[in-house]
């Protein structure tokens, strides 16, 4: 057996810096699965493989786009492996799921869902950038888009949802590289 | 309009990111009364959007609880419709997984009080009964090569910066998914693991994930 990296275990410092992150681990992973069971199995996958690469994380301060990475690239393995269904949105707007309620909140409930609805080529970006933190070169780079292919994105996202908001959506801009 | 930014420009620099704008496409909104509107709109609609995206996860908990009778519900209506089928016969129900692990790790309950540190070589020996590899630094006190639903199932028990957790590698009980269980003041977990799963147990608080992951990242079938 190897020896152990010194403060690698249970309550190590790297394990305690996953352990703080998971949170939004999780809620990055439902966003992008739309289901929870899936995005639960997703972060697990996610530590196991960041456990195993925590060598090749250089720079402590880079931990949480390493790990938001990470989250993404299981997903999409998860789906690729086990060709998942698809999730019918619908379905979890009829039967109120109780993680998405807010606490008396309605306006938030129904962005909740509005978000949901989007495409995934809008939604992925959308929360890459707002609960993720990226930036739109970092997205690209992820999403092997155009940094002005990015923003188009992003902003169809924001331009969809705005009519949930009660406004009026602006004119569509042409598609970019 | 100001520039080289038009409307069109601003709007979708905006839309892309409102609270990261250049220069250039301020000084387009500062002259410019409707893509102002347009980007205070957007400000507001961007701290709802981060509360939105900020889900309640103790409400992801609370809803797997809910759905749990749920599941019962439906193992019992099917236990019914084949009893009513006339198929009890053939019914010969396994009992579950957990209720197993638990009902084994009970029997050898004085293993968790071990605290020397077994050798490598002890742990291969026990491992490779079973034929699988548990490559890990956690110190393991305790290794046996355990009969378990008709096969060999290597239990150990490391011990951990949370105390002493028992580890079943079962090569031969394959999984969809992760699932735990709580029971006279034991915690458990059920993880898949490829082709097999690995039990979990300890007691006093359930096993952190990360020393999850750091074990399963430690198996491998052969």
């Amino acid at each position: 057996m190897n020896p152990r990296p010194r403060g690698t275990t249970g309550g190590g410092p790297f394990a305690r810096l996953l352990e703080g992150l998971r949170p939004d681990l999780v809620r990055f992973a439902f966003w992008l699965a739309r289901d929870r069971a899936v995005a639960e199995d997703v972060v697990q996958e996610t530590l196991i493989r960041a456990w195993k690469s925590r060598d090749e994380l250089k720079d402590p301060a880079a931990t949480r786009p390493w790990l938001l990475t990470i989250v993404r690239r299981e997903h999409a393995r998860l789906y690729e492996r086990k060709r998942l269904p698809t999730v019918d949105v619908d379905d979890i707007t009829v039967q109120g799921d109780p993680a998405l309620a807010s606490e008396g909140d309605i306006g938030l409930d129904d962005l909740r869902r509005a978000i949901l609805k989007l495409p995934d080529e809008y939604r992925e970006p959308l929360v890459m950038q707002v609960l993720g933190g990226l930036t739109t070169q970092e997205i690209g780079k992820e999403l092997g888009l155009t940094q002005a292919a990015v923003l188009t994105r992003l902003f169809r996202a924001r331009n969809k949802l705005r009519e949930i908001y009660g406004l009026t959506p602006a004119n569509d801009v042409e598609d970019a590289g | 309009m100001s520039g080289t930014v038009d409307c069109s420009h601003a709007r979708l620099a905006i839309g892309g990111d409102p609270r990261n704008l250049s220069a250039e496409v301020e000084g387009h909104v500062s002259g410019c009364p409707a893509c102002r509107k347009f980007r205070d709109e957007m400000l507001a609609m961007e701290g709802r959007l981060e509360a939105a995206l900020q889900l309640p996860l103790h409400r992801f908990r609370d809803a797997k609880k809910s759905h749990a009778p749920r599941r019962y519900a439906l193992a019992a209506s099917l236990l019914i419709a084949v009893l009513l089928g006339g198929g009890a016969w053939l019914f010969q129900p396994r009992p579950a997984l957990a209720d197993q692990v638990m009902e084994h790790v009970r029997h050898e309950a004085g293993s968790w009080a071990l605290q020397r540190r077994l050798a490598p070589d002890e742990i291969a020996a026990v491992l490779a009964r079973a034929g699988v590899h548990f490559d890990s630094s956690m110190p393991v006190v305790y290794a046996s090569p355990c009969p378990f639903r008709g096969h060999v199932a290597p239990h150990l028990v490391l011990q951990t910066a949370q105390g002493p957790v028992t580890v079943m590698l079962l090569s031969h009980e394959k999984i969809a998914a992760r699932e735990s269980f709580e029971e006279q003041g034991y915690q458990g977990v059920l993880l898949p693991a490829g082709e097999g799963s690995v039990a979990l147990l300890t007691r006093g608080g359930g096993v952190p994930e990360t020393t999850e992951a750091e074990i399963l990242s430690a198996v491998r079938w052969q």
